[in-house]
């Protein structure tokens, strides 16, 4: 949820005209993209197309050539300053900002030298600044909300792939971010273990969370997306509400994709 | 023709040698310290500047582990004094010619170390509002230094074979003491033989103590941590076999 006051009539994250190119190979060409507070989008695209890159970018992991990202009116990767310029956000700042922002991992990059709990209670205590108890309690919270209260103790070596990934989504879900990220969250999974991992990300887009997801999950897009959105070779080709996405492709790059997914 | 073997005349000058083991662990320790600081610090530079201020610290960490550790010895010994223009004492110099040998295995080691860190759990941090110092204490030290343990453990062995070639320069450590006794006795194979196990023992002593702290440092423990699992872990570890708690 929101975490700043005057936030009703701003957009969640507000894209303008952002490039990126790694060497000679353009990734971004220009993409605009405004999410409402509470949207939930779903990003379709063919490998390599840029999902990761884009994501990437409203974080900052990966920094744009041109272009801006604001998050709730305030621009990331930079601070305005009262004349109006901007200027490039020092570290702390960025790290700052970073935290209103959460991101999943296809890989899920829970660290292996830290319990399951405490994945999730490090960056309250040391980002958020909590207490030990505090970070403690909160941490338990949203483990239940994922189910994985028994597994508190256990070191993530130990965990499925699909718990590991719902531990990353409590650890995630702990910092109370304005903005989720999802990086293809169930591409690294076994099939029967993607289930659990969609059920949980049902759940929070239920709860009203504003969220961004690259996925090659078609039906969950489907089903729980407000918004589909398709990138093909940087750029957003296609994008619409996602009951007629799927029903009424516009575009051939998008039919013959989906058709190559399996959605019939 | 029989040949005899002569023990006896290695135990009755055994004193001789006990003093140069003394000597031989002041030089390793004091190396194996100053030598973790130098390799921290080029490792650290390395990774931190651009490749063209680098240059120099590449070259060095090149010589030192491509020419011998003999001359190496022999060259500081001498030229450091002509270079500088002070006069440092006989061990003074021994140990730094030694730390800048074991510094250039060592700052591999740990650049090797740092960068094996998954940038996955860098960006993870990262995400969640780390900043890039608490990122380095919180998520990359933990992991790089569990996984050095081994290969620091080698470098460090080394260092105690190293120090045997400070006998060249005359100073009296365990190998110097044992080519006394030699030129006395005429009797190399025993008295060799005596020094290799003493040398033996401290090595595998450094072994043991890394492999306890790889123990220490091992974040997968058993969730049985009972006396009976910790006894069975060190025993692997002292037997070399793989030690458990997989990363
Ligand atoms: N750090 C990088 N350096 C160089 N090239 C990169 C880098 N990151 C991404 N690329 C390239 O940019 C292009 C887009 O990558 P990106 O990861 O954004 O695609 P994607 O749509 O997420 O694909 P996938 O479905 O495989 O995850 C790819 O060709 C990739 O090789
Ligand atoms: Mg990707």
């Amino acid at each position: 949820m929101p975490s700043l006051a005057n936030t009703e009539n701003k957009l969640a994250v507000e894209i303008t005209d952002l490039h990126k190119s790694f060497g000679s190979l353009e990734v971004l060409k220009g993409i605009n993209l405004s999410v409402r507070p509470g949207e939930v989008i779903c990003m379709l695209g063919a490998s390599g197309s840029g999902k990761s890159t884009l994501l990437r970018c409203i974080n900052q992991l990966t920094v744009q050539d041109r272009g801006e990202i604001l998050i709730y009116g305030d621009p990331i990767g930079f601070v305005r300053s009262p004349d109006g310029k901007m200027k490039e956000a020092g570290t702390g700042t960025l790290a700052k900002q970073r935290s209103h922002i959460g991101f999943v991992f296809q890989q899920f990059n829970l660290w292996p030298h830290r319990t399951v709990l405490g994945n999730i209670t490090d960056a309250l205590i040391i980002v958020k600044k909590l207490t030990e108890e505090q970070a403690e309690k909160i941490a338990l919270d949203r483990l239940e909300e994922v189910g994985l209260t028994d597994w508190k103790d256990e070191y993530p070596s130990t965990l499925s792939g699909g718990q590991q990934q719902r531990v990353a989504i409590a650890r995630m879900l702990a910092m109370e971010p304005d903005v989720m990220l999802f990086d293809e969250p169930t591409s690294a999974l076994d099939p029967e273990r993607v289930g659990e991992v969609i059920d949980v990300m049902r759940e929070l887009a239920q709860k009203g969370h504003t969220m961004i997801l690259a996925t090659h999950e078609l039906n969950f897009a489907r089903d729980t997306a407000d918004r589909a959105i398709f990138i093909d070779q940087g750029v957003i080709v296609e994008e619409g509400p996602a009951k007629d996405f799927f029903k009424n492709p516009k575009s051939d790059k998008l039919r013959s994709f989906l058709k190559r997914m399996g959605n019939g | 023709m029989e040949f005899e073997f002569r023990f006896d005349i290695v135990w009755n000058n055994l004193s001789l040698l006990l003093e140069g083991v003394q000597t031989t662990i002041v030089l390793s320790l004091l190396t194996m310290v100053l030598g973790t600081v130098i390799g921290l610090f080029v490792a650290i530079i390395r990774l931190r500047v651009k490749r063209i201020y680098a240059v120099p610290f590449i070259i060095y960490v090149e010589v030192f582990r491509g020419t011998p550790g003999l001359i190496q010895i022999v060259w500081i010994y001498y030229c450091l004094p002509i270079v500088t223009g002070f006069q440092l004492g006989e061990l003074t110099s021994l140990v730094i010619a030694m730390a800048l040998n074991v510094g250039a295995y060592l700052s591999e080691v740990f650049r090797a170390g740092i960068q094996g860190v998954d940038k996955g759990h860098i960006e993870a941090a990262a995400a969640l509002g780390f900043r890039p110092g608490q990122i380095t204490r919180r998520v990359v030290v933990p992991q790089a230094a569990y996984r050095m343990i081994p290969a620091i453990g080698n470098v460090f062995v080394s260092a105690i074979k190293l120090s045997s070639l400070c006998s060249v320069l005359g100073m009296a450590e365990l190998m110097y003491q044992g080519q006394i006794i030699i030129a006395n006795f005429f009797r190399p194979i025993e008295v060799f033989t005596v020094v290799a196990f003493i040398y033996l023992i401290m090595a595998y002593t450094t072994s043991l103590f890394m492999m306890y702290l790889e123990w220490k440092f091992a974040w997968v423990r058993r969730r049985d941590n009972s006396f009976w699992e910790k006894f069975k872990y060190i025993s692997r570890a002292a037997f070399s076999l793989k030690p458990q708690g997989d990363i």
